[in-house]
């Protein structure tokens, strides 16, 4: 028995130490990439002033082209919006833009009506592309809040990079060991940060137009108004075209720019996203806005 | 409660620690912390459940006992009949109520009849099949006279509950795993560490090999005719290995946890999918089910004696109870027939016992397994399909060799990478099984290298995201 226990024993935690070993080194390697959003801004970004950002979820990522809007404007952007990821994430890449100590004047944030109405604010599914970045104390701050669920396996990787690293596997340890080959690799965005959708509709069933009376709920609403505030950011509400369906705010402080209804239907990839050709008419409609409020 | 998940991370060590620390040479203390340990285990399901296999285990006690106080045959079987009526009644209400119901509705609307009939929303208890055989085996034993009945009811009520085994087996004999029960367990080293082995083994198939194809096989299944016969031909073979990884796995965990119990439960598989032919797939494949079948029904039925037209009816009738053992459903009795029809020639020519006693290989024996293999994967197709209609969509869409693109599984980076890893796993296991094979290994044993490289495959290519519940629980 005691042989056993003591075997166990060593074996458990020297299997542990290794895997741990492991799982630090591809973290390591993945921190040093540009795979995903928040490495990318850290390593491949070396600008530190901008004239404005977009933050959004897969709507900000697809629908506005950076690279079109500053050669509009003549601004200098950067979209840093990223999929499946809700309002809670983009205060949180917000804060890590800021905590890398870089500024910008504006930040435009690509809402849905779903988002700004769901009150409760939970872990999103893309969250873990910020455990490169587990020691900078907003990423940890975020993951001790929000991830309660389960094992919390991000909220406990800061000492124990194995529980994130295991649990997401396919999404961070392949890829780790792929961007320790090539560390410039992005993962579906371009050098702006964008991203788009081919001309082919998806997914587009066709349905009765309505019109969502939008009441905001969400307090990462709040939470990003007041990041803005204390950093004399002006925040910029922008509502993406959605299929067949007519988003009315209520009244507030900020500029809001709502083209929820603006788009020929043949240019929908699906309900919720544009075509690429969809997307420069989405961008230049957004300019002309801009120009026009300015 | 799962074994791949935190709340058994933490129970098992507790048990461990109490059943060897704390009643060490303790035998009716270890026996009810077993029992009260594998009460807990399923009640974390659902305690309402456990009153069902209370009933059972107290029914069997009382019938045991009394079929030992009495020789009077008319009375025997009259309570060999109330434990029989007992457990299959609660097995046939849970199990088949709804499935006979609506089977009787659509029989009479076929001709023409509509029939009203009550079905009712009936919650399956989590492995009832099992432990019902398992309880039954103990009064079919006692009235065969090949089995003393226990007078302890803590000792026959941990058999009966025993957690490792409980939800997805194997279904114990009564004769094998009840005298352990009554037997001081020490401590052995050799058996711990054998079984600390089985359970990453086991894991590996389970979270590695049958989860990761899982993520594949569901939608291919849910919607065949939206696959090209090039993906529904890999996603069969797949289904083929998450089921293995899924059965064999937990049957090895479940055998890996019983020996760091000083319990010895009976093999379940042997490596299946190097069978040369279909009966040799039988002896290998859920062996415990077989067996139990072969025991209790084939040869009370005559078995392989008599005529070969009686012989054929056995056979028949044990692959349509065992596919009806699976699940109320057409697609596992269809299922149990198509393996007895490719049972048939091997019986008719008398060549079901030819690969039996061979244990070596030669180069003809790849052919016969590779051909094995594709029709078990064949009729897997109807053990899988929700239903028999979209089964015969995946085979006659499958036949229809209309193109042999795979993009489904390549439509993106993160399913590449996921389909690389399925692969793969599948490759390590058939790699590792088939080492064993040639070293005519009947169970699984890993040395220290084989063990680490699969504690790295658990953690860095298990699909801990996709966890899926384990198949056989809902059997």
């Amino acid at each position: 028995m005691q042989k056993f226990v003591i075997k166990i024993g060593i074996y458990g935690v020297l299997s542990f130490v290794l895997l741990n070993a492991i799982a630090f080194g591809a973290l390591f390697f993945l921190g040093k990439s540009q795979l995903y959003k928040p490495q990318f801004l850290k390593n491949g970004v070396p600008t530190t002033q901008f004239d404005y950002i977009v933050l959004g979820s897969s709507t900000g990522l697809t629908t506005l082209d950076t690279k079109t809007i500053d050669s509009v404007m003549q601004w200098n952007g950067l979209n840093l919006s990223m999929d499946d990821s809700s309002l809670n994430s983009h205060v949180l890449m917000l804060e890590y833009f800021l905590s890398l100590g870089k500024k910008t004047d504006k930040v435009i944030l690509c809402v849905t009506p779903w988002d700004l109405q769901n009150p409760t604010n939970t872990l999103n599914d893309n969250d873990y592309r910020f455990l490169t970045e587990i020691n900078n104390p907003v990423i940890y701050q975020h993951y001790q809040t929000y991830d309660t669920k389960g094992l919390a396996v991000l909220k406990y990787s800061k000492y124990f990079p194995l529980l994130g690293m295991s649990y997401y596997n396919n999404e961070l340890f392949f890829p780790a060991l792929f961007t320790a080959v090539q560390p410039n690799k992005r993962n579906r965005f371009d050098e702006k940060g964008n991203y788009t959708y081919p001309n082919a509709q998806n997914a587009v069933v066709p349905k009765e137009p309505n019109t969502i009376q939008l009441s905001i709920k969400n307090p990462a609403f709040q939470r990003m108004q007041a990041l803005c505030e204390a950093h004399q950011i002006e925040l910029l509400i922008y509502q993406s075209p959605l299929y067949r369906q007519t988003v009315q705010f209520p009244d507030g402080k900020e500029t809001i720019i709502n083209h929820s209804a603006i788009l020929p239907e043949d240019l929908f990839y699906d309900p919720i996203h544009v075509t690429s050709v969809g997307r420069t008419f989405c961008t230049l409609a957004f300019c002309e806005a801009l120009k026009n409020n300015e | 409660m799962l074994f791949n998940s935190l709340e058994f991370l933490l129970f098992l060590p507790t048990v461990f620690v109490l059943y060897w620390f704390v009643f060490k040479n303790q035998l009716r203390a270890q026996n009810i912390l077993l029992l009260v340990a594998s009460y807990v285990f399923y009640g974390w399901w659902d305690w309402r459940f456990l009153s069902l296999i209370v009933l059972s285990t107290a029914i069997d006690y009382w019938v045991g006992l009394q079929l030992e106080k009495t020789a009077e045959s008319s009375k025997r079987k009259l309570l060999l009949g109330l434990s029989l009526t007992a457990n299959l009644g609660m097995l046939g209400f849970f199990k088949y109520f709804n499935f006979f119901v609506q089977s009787w509705v659509d029989a009479w609307a076929s001709v023409g009849v509509t029939m009203q009939g009550t079905t009712l929303e009936i919650i399956l208890p989590v492995g009832i099949s099992f432990y019902t055989f398992q309880t039954l085996s103990y009064t079919i034993d006692i009235y065969r006279k090949q089995l003393q009945p226990t007078k302890s009811f803590i000792d026959f009520a941990a058999f009966v509950t025993f957690f490792p085994q409980l939800v997805a087996g194997p279904i114990e004999r009564a004769s094998h795993l009840l005298p352990q029960f009554y037997k001081k367990r020490v401590f052995q080293y050799e058996q711990a560490a054998a079984g600390v082995q089985l359970i990453i083994w086991g894991m590996f198939k389970k979270v590695v090999v049958a989860d990761n194809c899982a993520f594949f096989v569901n939608p291919i299944f849910e919607n065949p005719a939206a696959f090209s016969s090039g993906e529904l031909a890999v996603g069969m073979v797949f289904f083929a290995f998450q089921i293995y990884g899924d059965f064999s796995g937990y049957s090895d965990i479940a055998i890996g946890i019983s020996k760091l119990f000083g319990f010895d439960l009976m093999v379940n598989f042997k490596f299946p999918y190097f069978s040369r032919d279909i009966a040799e797939f039988w002896r290998r494949w859920h062996i415990s089910l077989s067996t139990w079948f072969r025991d209790y029904v084939y040869i009370p039925l005559g078995g392989s004696r008599g005529s070969k037209g009686f012989q054929l009816r056995n056979v028949f009738i044990i692959f349509l109870v065992s596919g009806f053992w699976h699940g109320a459903n057409w697609t596992f009795i269809l299922w149990g027939l198509l393996h007895a029809l490719l049972f048939l020639p091997l019986l008719l020519g008398n060549w079901n016992r030819t690969n039996l006693a061979s244990k070596s290989y030669g180069w003809l024996d790849v052919l016969k397994i590779g051909t094995t293999f594709t029709l078990v994967c064949v009729a897997w197709v109807f053990f899988r399909a929700d239903s028999l209609s979209l089964a015969l969509t995946y085979l006659e869409q499958l036949s229809s060799l209309d193109s042999f693109s795979l993009r489904f599984f390549i439509k993106n980076n993160a399913y590449t990478l996921l389909f690389l890893l399925s692969v793969l796993a599948i490759v390590i296991l058939s790699v590792r099984e088939l080492l064993w094979v040639l070293q005519k290994r009947e169970t699984p044993y890993l040395n220290r290298y084989w063990t680490l490289f699969l504690l790295l495959a658990i953690f860095f290519m298990g699909s801990f995201k996709n966890q899926m519940d384990f198949i056989y629980f809902q059997f």
